[in-house]
């Protein structure tokens, strides 16, 4: 196949960045997208410039990491699949192919397609935990949940903090990810004790982070590579509500 | 931990705002709709519909000021949530490709404000009579002799006018789009979201907007059309 990409290029967090074209031969498709970048590298250092930045690690579609917005899709056009299991088999010989960051003022490009999401981290750090007792680990099963519970809880908490969402959202809003945690968490017995608390410290972390609102588009939901619902928001919602009423 | 006043203002509850108010609204334009129907069941139907708006005294100032309190908190909640949404990316994508979002989504502010300018201009027509003196100051002789305003040759005599009839019938299209996007977000921000009635609350929320504008439309069309005189 042949490709044409036009990727963002940007040195450092302090420097402004453009897009640069680059011309592909020879690309297989079978090659994953990262891999295919990977090719281009190769390329690019041979004739002794700087390769393209972009942040990866499992290539198994868990991690998180590889998160890059192709041709104006958060992880490309393949519904719940990120970058690393997308394949060039998706795309036609002779496209031409828009690659760029994440774009939200909380994640702000470190280089070229690498953002810094560190303020997940923070949102996650403010409320998106419960406590246990210390000492002996505790029985698996010794708090019966029931089958339906788990099944909503889990499937909040197969969210991967890749930020698909926010770069998706048109108001670069984080409320799929931080709806998705405050549920995963306040849904099971073993969340109750925070369950007020938690809402209240991650939506003003969430705030203060410079996210925007959702505006119900569920933009997020169709990037989501989890296929994380926007149920949890409205979840969220009503956690909000309740504690923004009862929290002391 | 923080005030309530601290919460009320996170970005969740600006939309709890947003959505009671929306909702404040649409409840009122059903009501307005009803209202303005009567117009089919002659001069004497909504005449004394209109005087009896005007006879229930202070209850009506009291609708009429929850209504005001529900647009005006609509309108600043909406710029002040737009502002910060703007402010969340301030670089865009040279490429973005709309999956789940709708053009009535993409557009609430646009079609928001816009109808907000129509609005003006409306009051200032049918309720202030700034716009056409001459027929918004008609008097009615009711059945039972009360001497009432005349909103029946009003409504007639101003829709006749076809540039008045047709501003009237794109403010209703937006209206209408508006609402196709608003009703099921409103029940979204305010955490009623279900897969057993997702279906039927965005389905309501279409016929509502449907509804908007057939009925709404319906009038000028049906005194332009001459089946109203």
């Amino acid at each position: 196949m042949k490709l044409k990409l036009h990727i963002w290029r940007q040195k450092n967090a302090a420097t402004s960045g453009k897009m640069t074209s680059y011309e592909m031969d020879n690309v297989s498709p079978d090659m994953s997208f990262l891999e295919m970048l990977d090719v281009l590298n190769e390329k690019i250092i041979e004739r002794g410039e700087e390769p393209v930045a972009f942040e990866h690690d499992c290539r198994e579609g868990i991690c998180g990491s590889c998160g890059m917005m192709i041709n104006g899709m958060a992880h490309g056009p393949e519904k719940l699949t990120t970058t690393c299991q997308l394949h060039m088999r998706k795309f036609n010989d002779g496209d031409e192919i828009t690659i760029e960051p994440w774009r939200a003022e909380a994640f702000p490009v470190i280089k070229d397609l690498v953002v810094d999401r560190s303020s997940f981290d923070r949102i996650i750090a403010s409320g998106g935990y419960v406590n246990v007792n210390t000492g002996g680990v505790p029985d698996a099963n010794a708090i019966p949940i029931g089958k339906k519970v788990a099944d909503y809880a889990f499937n909040a908490a197969a969210c991967i903090g890749c930020g698909a969402c926010v770069a998706a959202c048109p108001n670069a809003s984080a409320m799929l990810f931080t709806s998705a945690k405050i549920s995963h968490l306040g849904s099971l017995p073993q969340g109750q004790v925070e369950r007020m608390d938690r809402v209240i410290n991650m939506v003003s972390t969430m705030d203060n982070e410079g996210f925007g609102g959702c505006t119900n588009h569920l933009e997020c939901e169709a990037a989501c590579p989890k296929g994380i619902s926007a149920e949890y928001i409205a979840q969220m919602n009503r956690d909000m509500m309740k504690a923004t009423f009862t929290v002391r | 931990m923080a005030s309530i006043r601290t919460y009320l203002q996170s970005t969740i509850m600006s939309k709890v705002i947003m959505a009671l108010s929306g909702l404040a609204v649409i409840g009122f334009l059903l009501a307005h709709l009803a209202g303005n129907l009567l117009v089919f069941g002659g001069p004497e139907a909504i005449n004394k519909y209109g005087q009896g708006l005007r006879d229930l005294g202070g209850l009506l100032w009291v609708l009429r000021g929850g209504i005001v309190v529900a647009f005006i908190a609509h309108i600043f909640t909406s710029i002040h949530l737009k502002q910060r949404n703007a402010s969340a990316r301030k670089v865009s994508y040279a490429n973005t490709q709309p999956v789940n979002s709708t053009f009535a989504s993409r557009t609430m502010l646009i079609s928001g404000l816009s109808i907000l300018i129509y609005l003006l201009f409306h009051l200032s027509h049918f309720t202030w009579g700034m716009v056409s003196t001459k027929s918004f100051n008609g008097s009615y002789i009711l059945q039972d002799g009360r001497i009432v305003h005349d909103v029946y040759a009003m409504v007639v005599a101003d829709f006749q006018n076809p540039i008045i009839s047709i501003v009237y019938i794109v403010a209703v299209t937006l209206v209408m789009f508006h609402t196709t996007h608003a009703f099921s977000s409103a029940f979204q921000t305010l955490g009623i979201n279900h897969p057993s009635y997702n279906g039927l609350i965005k389905k309501a929320g279409l016929g509502i907007a449907i509804l908007f504008w057939i009925g709404y439309v319906s009038i000028p069309v049906a005194i332009l059309g001459q089946f109203v005189k």
